[in-house]
């Protein structure tokens, strides 16, 4: 146990780290703008970043957003039970989903699957020099590994986002019926009636903010690995958490800012 | 998760559990890994679910309004999905983040460095020395944790329903709704999720190969893995729980 005169000093340490991360994140983004307008990227490692994030994630978030969906019923079904409003499930577990719970449980399995694949990806080729060989080739890493990347992780999450609420609904529908004995036009009465097309787009608007957020740590993160495979661990490992605290933080401010 | 992986983190399991029965623990080796994986989250995890805290507070309060004009029943409600599951499915989502890629990614590095396998030598089994250690440090204090973070969110809660709704602090902690049930579902959700995570995380180090880009490879798959069984376990002990404790 460190004795009470360490903690300032720890204190201190935790914030100049943080300060840290954020400036490098900063910087990472004002490269990136540069390389944006006008646009210099290498497309074919695009459509392979596209490929490699968004296609082979759609298994994970469609079961991971089934079993969400069936949750919420579950969770919700002794009130409904209790309050004898079986038609409100619809509105319920689809408001729920749509606006809040599917956006933040896809973006953290996403974080898990491709924000930790691509900080440890990058973190490889760093560590074996991959990133300098880059270089020497003059060739820009910043256009032709990290910018693909970015713009893949941003347009794919919130089309993931798009396809789990559709599966989670879906799992709704199914858990209401298994459970509850509420046919589905009992749950689509509510669910269309109550619902706006806002609750949906806010959720989507929210996904789009997280994936910033994770392209962006875990590119950083993966860039400044150093000191060889546990290096690699270690990095994927910060980068993990750091995004994971991200969306959490910016769940907040995105809740509140858009209503 | 292919069938194969599965059966071999239930081996796994086996393994740790006879391990433990014949009581061969290190046990400064579990107290620094509680060290490591529950203190050092404390910060993070009150963080994060004191912000979700007050997130489903904000959306949950401005849809009942909607519904039904009283929110005198909204601290109730929330305290009792708290227990039964808020607390320990959200809670474990982010902390497996940090355990499961915090253990992959350390026994990763050994297996690469192999650190393991001098081990082996030794006549050390890393089970013993490294996945029960792990094991036992996870599941208590997942637990701990988990509970902690139960405290956060009904606080951060509180106080939301208190400035946005005009909610006071003994209307909002109304335990009319709550039962024992809601308490051992809870409370078995944590311990289960801390075991699984630990269990899982280790199996994925454990099984690295390939130098650092087989390190990276399984922080990451140790995350995924963990956060989707934790989503499954969680679907399967609520129906567990409702049948028998039904409302």
């Amino acid at each position: 146990m460190a004795s009470w005169t360490a903690i300032p000093g720890r204190l201190g340490g935790t914030i100049v780290e943080i300060a840290e991360v954020a400036g490098g994140i900063t910087v990472l983004v004002g490269r990136l703008l540069a390389r944006l307008f006008p646009p210099r990227l290498d497309r074919v490692e695009l459509l392979k970043a596209l490929h490699h994030t968004g296609v082979q994630s759609v298994a994970i978030v469609s079961l991971t957003a089934l079993f969400v969906g069936a949750i919420m019923v579950v969770q919700a079904a002794p009130l409904v039970l209790r309050f004898d409003a079986k038609a409100l499930i619809g509105w319920g577990s689809g408001f729920s989903t749509l606006r809040e719970v599917g956006p933040l449980l896809i973006a953290l399995m996403f974080n898990g699957r491709v924000g930790a694949n691509n900080a440890a990806e990058l973190g490889t080729m760093v560590v074996t020099d991959q990133v300098d060989g880059l270089r020497a080739l003059a060739i820009d890493p910043l256009s032709y590994l990290i910018l693909p990347r970015v713009i893949a992780m941003v347009v794919m999450l919130m089309v993931l986002t798009v396809i789990g609420d559709a599966v989670a609904v879906l799992g709704s529908v199914i858990a209401a019926q298994v459970l509850l004995d509420t046919p589905p036009v009992t749950f689509f009465s509510t669910f269309t009636s109550l619902l706006e097309p806002w609750d949906f787009f806010s959720g989507i608007i929210k996904s789009g903010v997280f994936d910033v957020m994770i392209a962006l740590t875990s590119c950083y993160f993966g860039l400044s690995v150093k000191g060889g495979a546990p290096g690699v661990g270690r990095a994927v490992n910060a980068a993990v958490v750091a995004a994971a605290t991200g969306i959490f933080i910016l769940d907040f401010f995105a809740t509140f800012a858009i209503g | 998760m292919a069938y194969g992986e599965m059966m071999a983190i239930l081996r796994l399991g086996g393994r740790v559990m006879r391990s433990i029965r014949r009581g061969n623990m290190d046990r400064a080796a579990v107290f620094e890994q509680m060290w490591i994986m529950g203190n050092k989250s404390v910060f993070y995890m009150t963080v994060t679910m004191g912000v979700i805290g007050i997130i489903l507070i904000y959306q949950g309060g401005l849809q009942a309004q909607r519904i039904v004009p009283d929110t005198s029943m909204i601290g109730a409600t929330y305290t009792k999905f708290l227990v039964r599951d808020l607390a320990p499915s959200i809670g474990a989502l982010p902390l497996a983040m940090r355990i499961g890629a915090g253990i992959a990614a350390e026994l990763g590095s050994m297996v690469v460095t192999e650190q393991v396998d001098a081990m082996r030598m030794c006549a050390a089994d890393p089970i013993d020395y490294l996945v029960v250690p792990r094991f036992i440090a996870s599941t208590i204090m997942t637990t701990v944790v988990l509970v902690w973070s139960a405290f956060v969110m009904t606080v951060s809660g509180m106080l939301t329903a208190y400035f946005i709704f005009d909610v006071n602090f003994h209307t909002f902690l109304n335990p009319t709704l709550m039962t024992h049930g809601d308490w051992v579902v809870g409370l078995v959700k944590a311990v289960v999720y801390g075991a699984t995570i630990a269990l899982i995380s280790s199996h994925r180090g454990l099984s690295t190969f390939g130098g650092s880009a087989g390190v990276g490879w399984a922080t990451t798959s140790a995350v995924v893995y963990s956060c989707f069984s934790i989503i499954v376990l969680n679907l399967f002990i609520s129906l567990i729980g409702q049948l028998i404790f039904p409302a």
